[in-house]
Formats: C-alpha cells, structure tokens, sequence
C-alpha cells in the first residue's frame, strides 16, 4: 500500500564500529558451526583468531550445532585439528548432547529409549547414563521376525529419532509401535530436512526420518535443536545467560536465526552457509508474521568480519 | 436422490440408488476384504451386481501387487472379477507416468516389484528395487552414480526402505527437471489378520521432506484413479456408485468426481465422524460426508437379490 511505512527492519549489514559497539554490548556469542565457523573439513579462513580474539576480550564463547553425527569429544579432537585452538567442551552444545540432557534431567526418564540415530547420539547417551535398546540385528534376522512381526522391549518410555544412516522400514515399524502408548515421549534431535556437505552436495537430515515417523504414528516430535529454544535453555542451565547481552550468529535462517528470535537473542547471518542475502530479504519484505522471526538482525559475508574489530 | 446426506442406506433407498447407477466402484482393504479374508457377504453382493447388469470395478491405493496378483486373490475369495477391472496404484502409476508425465526414459523406484512389473509392462525401466545398505561414508553418498536415463522418481510401499534409497532419491530429485510421483498417502498399510504396519504416505514424506518437494500423488483422492477407470470403460459419473470405507480417500475423491458415495462401516472411518464433517463449517471437510453408510456392503443383498 502506498504510504506505509515497511515495518522490514533487520538485515543491517555489518560494518566497521557498527561491529565494535555491537561486540561491546554482547557478552556471549553463541555459534552455529556447518556454514559458519567451517565448511566440512575446512575452517572458514579467520574464525579461528575471531573465536581466540572473542575470548581474549572477556567474551564467553558457546557453540550450537544441530548436527548429531559426533559426540561432543570428537567435535573437540575435530576443533582442534582446523586451528580453533582453545575450545572446551563445555563449550559445545550438540543437538546428541542436548536430547541426551534432555532425556536425563527434564523428562528424567524412568526406562529405556528406542533410538534410531547414529554412532554420535548413541555415545551421548551412554555418556549422559541414558539406558538405550539395544538393537539386536541378530533377533531381527530370526527366521519369523519381518516388519510385521518384531519383538518389543517392554521398558521402552521414550524414542529419540536423529539422523541415522542405517535407517530402515523396520526401525520405522518398531518406533511407530512403540508410539502408540500415549505415555512413550517422542523426540527429535533437529527438524533439518537435509545437511549440506562440500562442493554444495546434500545429503537427507533428520528432518526426513522424523516426517516419516510423526506421519506414521500420527504424533508430532518434540524437537530438541535449533530453532526450538531447548538447546538454549540447555546452556542457560549451565551458565549464567542474559538473553539481552548474547548474540546468534549462524547461517540457516529458519533454524539459526529463527533460534535466535526464539531466545531474544540479537541474531547475525553470515553468508558462509546454507542461506543467501536474497532469502534474508524475502523473509524480510513478506507479509507474514512468523516470517519476520526469520530475519536476521545484522548481516556479515563471513566471521571474518568481525576480526577488525576485534584486533583494534 | 435425497438432497440430505450420511442417510442410512434402507433397503428401499437400496433399490433406488441401484436403480441410478450403471457402475459400481469398491475400494478393497475394509470394503471387500480384510487380509485374506472376504467381508461375509461382499462376493454375493458383486456377483449379484454382475448379474444385475451392473459394472464393477475396484480401486485400491495399495501398490503392492498387480492387477493379476488382484485377479488371483479375487478369484481365491470367491468374486467375479478380472484382471481389467482392477485398478490399484501399482498399474496406475505405470499408467500415469505414461500418459500424464510422457515419461520418455527411466524411473528410480521405491517400491515393490509388483510396481516393477506394472512399469516393465507399459515399457518403463525402472531401477533400484530391492534392498539398497549402506555403504562408505557421507560424502560418498551425496556422490552416489546417477542413472542419466532416470527422468523421475516414484515412491510406493517399500519394506527395503532405508537411507540408502531416500538419498538416491534426494539426488535425483535435486535435479528439478526430474519428476516426482507418489503412489497414495496413507499413513498406514493393512495387513492380514486386522495388523498394519506404516505405509507408504510415511516414506513419501521423508522424500519430500528431504528434497523440499511435493509429490504429485497417484492415489485416491486424487481424481487420476477415477479418470484411469473412466478413460477406459466410458463411465459416465453421474451413473457411477463409490463405495469405500475411508472418508478421506474413498469418499473425497467420489466426491470430487461428482460419484454417489456409500461410506461401509467394516473398515477405517466411523458415521461419528461423517456426521462431525458434516456439521462442520469447513469446504474441505463437507467433502467428506457420504450421501449414505451401511454397516457393511452385505446389508445391500436383499435388494440386489429381490
């Protein structure tokens, strides 16, 4: 309409003493990592020194990733290996970490949890003590025992679904029995529908096998990861966090910036990753309100933005 | 007919509704049979129609078997019927990437190799049916071998489902040119002896999911199954009775196409519910209101055999 005045702010790209006064402001940085801070096995060239230099200047550093594929002692050996060279593992904050504290300390599950995932959610909750079924591929290669047959562990309060690259028909059929009793949680490590990998290939996320399981139990997963506020609140838990003076910097605008808005945290996208300027700004001028949650508050090329700043 | 609708289907109305129909479609899972056993009284009521006259067909979402595999089954339970009167999703699919996609190459198929039959028979290769492990490491599998003939994806029931066949499929459908189809959306599938596992409606969202994409969907409610019926034997729609057992496949999709519908009561959906949409304010939802239910298909012998 002609005359209104665009209620679009947002999207301010970040330059020079804009990105001073901003640090100044901020206590905590939280960083999302695919996309952001590396690209596959690449780090992205200075968010090494960003990272140090943020540390340096007093600033308490966390790292949020929705990707459950390691446990959080192998993101340290893989931290360590492109150059980041002071990260704890305090630090770290992995959707197979936090559905693992989640399961311990929020539901306190009182039983098992059938999981389909893979090798790093499984360390996370044997890690945490979360008492898992195991999957006995020996009982399920009886003769007699098919997707329409299998036999179910009784102890089983909870399921966990992650990304899973041995994922089957099977694990979809017993999951979705074992949903069946009301009284069964049912989680989800990250909604991503798929994760990027170098050279702009892609490969299925959890997001998939999650669909999969909520349209065939007809129940909808509690996801833990990003943009759902869990994993904040999960270092919030931890540490003293002032939402006012934390900052989001990520590259997946419906995940790491819609986090961001979620927590009331300041939000920065960086166009390392997944989304582009061009998305920013769509959701941006779009009429829709929960669109406008996926706008980031400032805009920087790379990390490395920031490194001017920090070395003045 | 009676301009109000979910009327329990009497035996008076009986006769006058056969009386305004030349063709009678059924859905089979809940309708004709549950497993492998005939509702008590459902090869009588189609034999009788038979007799009567009247065409029958039967509509299925199920893809797992072929219209021969259908003919068998039929015949083994009892009912009249052959091969080219069945149209279940398995033939309906081959016959839609055909005739509707102009599929002029191959498929990568989720499915069964009943679906596999059903594409070989109208001269579409399909590849990737049967079981598919996983192997090497992430990478290796954004980089899987493409087939450069594959032209589209088709995503039916599937028990060798896993992640190794949900990335084929991502890779191929990054591609869009390459085209994207579903046999149904049912969430679940039915088995013999009142079981059911997930079914196919499960694996296309974890496609769809994956590749930010909408299936274009073969199965009922979609109105393919209907026009795949009608192109072939004339049917006038007017003329033509749905019976069905599920409000949101069978019912929709006789409504969406201008059929009678008789909703039957030895399956999925409920009159409680039939009534709840019809009460209901919403366009989508009155779609779902059959004009009449019966308890079972049977309760319309008498007046099939008067």
């Amino acid at each position: 309409m002609a005359g209104t005045v665009s209620s679009s702010r947002g999207c301010v790209t970040l330059r020079g003493a804009q990105i001073r006064d901003l640090l100044d402001a901020k206590h905590n940085v939280l960083f999302d990592c695919d996309g952001v801070i590396w690209n596959g096995e690449t780090a992205v060239t200075g968010a090494p020194e960003v990272v140090s230099l943020l540390k340096q200047r007093g600033k308490r550093v966390f790292f949020v990733t929705n990707n459950c594929t390691r446990p959080r002692e192998n993101y340290v050996q893989k931290f360590c290996r492109l150059g980041f060279t002071d990260v704890a593992e305090e630090e770290i904050f992995s959707s197979a970490y936090c559905s693992a504290a989640y399961l311990r300390d929020v539901a306190r599950l009182q039983g098992k949890v059938y999981v389909i995932g893979c090798g790093g959610v499984m360390k996370e909750l044997q890690d945490a003590g979360v008492p898992v079924v195991e999957e006995d591929s020996a009982a399920d290669r009886e003769p007699g025992t098919s997707i329409y047959n299998c036999p179910l562990d009784p102890d089983v309060k909870a399921v966990l679904v992650g990304y899973d690259e041995n994922f089957t028909f099977m694990k979809l059929a017993k999951a979705c029995c074992y949903l069946r009793n009301s009284e069964c949680l049912f989680l989800a490590t990250d909604p991503d529908p798929w994760h990027p990998l170098r050279g702009g290939r892609i490969t299925p996320g959890s997001g998939s096998l999650t669909a999969a399981l909520e349209t065939a139990s007809s129940r909808k997963a509690t996801v833990i990861g990003k943009p759902s506020r869990f994993m904040y609140e999960c270092i919030a838990s931890q540490f003293d966090l002032d939402p006012a003076r934390s900052l989001m910097i990520g590259d997946r605008l419906e995940t790491d910036i819609l986090f961001g808005s979620n927590c009331g945290l300041s939000t920065v996208l960086t166009l390392t990753g997944v989304s582009t300027l061009e998305e920013a700004h769509r959701y941006r001028d779009s009429e829709a309100p929960e669109q406008k949650d996926c706008v980031p508050d400032y805009v920087v090329e790379s990390v490395a933005d920031f490194l001017q700043a920090l070395e003045e | 007919m009676a301009a109000s609708k979910c009327t329990r289907l009497s035996s008076a109305l009986s006769r006058q509704l056969l009386d305004s129909v030349d063709s009678v479609l059924f859905d089979c899972d809940g309708v004709i049979w549950r497993g492998d056993q005939a509702v008590p009284g459902a090869p009588e009521v189609i034999n009788s129609l038979k007799k009567n006259g009247k065409r029958v067909f039967f509509v299925t979402n199920n893809s797992t078997k072929t219209r021969k595999m259908y003919a068998d089954k039929l015949a083994k339970l009892g009912f009249n019927a052959t091969a080219d009167e069945v149209f279940g999703t398995a033939y309906c699919s081959a016959m839609y990437l055909k005739n509707v996609c102009k599929l002029d190459g191959k498929v990568y198929l989720i499915g069964s190799n009943a679906m596999r039959q059903e594409l070989e028979e109208v001269g579409i290769q399909p590849v990737g049916v049967g079981p598919d492990p996983i192997s090497g490491v992430q990478i290796d599998w954004a980089n899987v071998p493409l087939d450069k003939e594959v032209q589209a994806v088709l995503v039916g029931f599937d028990e060798h489902f896993s992640y190794m066949k949900l990335n084929r499929a991502l890779q191929y459908l990054c591609n869009l040119d390459c085209q994207f189809v579903g046999t149904n959306t049912d969430t679940r599938l039915p088995l013999e002896g009142g079981k059911a596992v997930p079914g196919t409606g499960c694996l296309l969202r974890a496609v769809e999911t994956a590749a930010q994409r909408q299936a274009q969907v073969v199965g009922k409610p979609s109105n393919f199954m209907f026009e795949c019926v009608a192109s072939q034997f004339d049917l006038d729609p007017q003329r033509c009775l749905m019976v069905g057992d599920r409000l949101d496949t069978d019912i929709m999709l006789g409504s969406n196409c201008g059929l009678k519908t008789l909703l039957t009561l030895t399956g999925v959906s409920t009159v409680a519910e039939a009534e709840a949409n019809q009460k209901s304010e919403c366009p989508h939802r009155q779609k779902m209101v059959p004009d009449y239910y019966v308890d079972s298909i049977a309760d319309i012998l008498p007046a099939l055999q008067a």
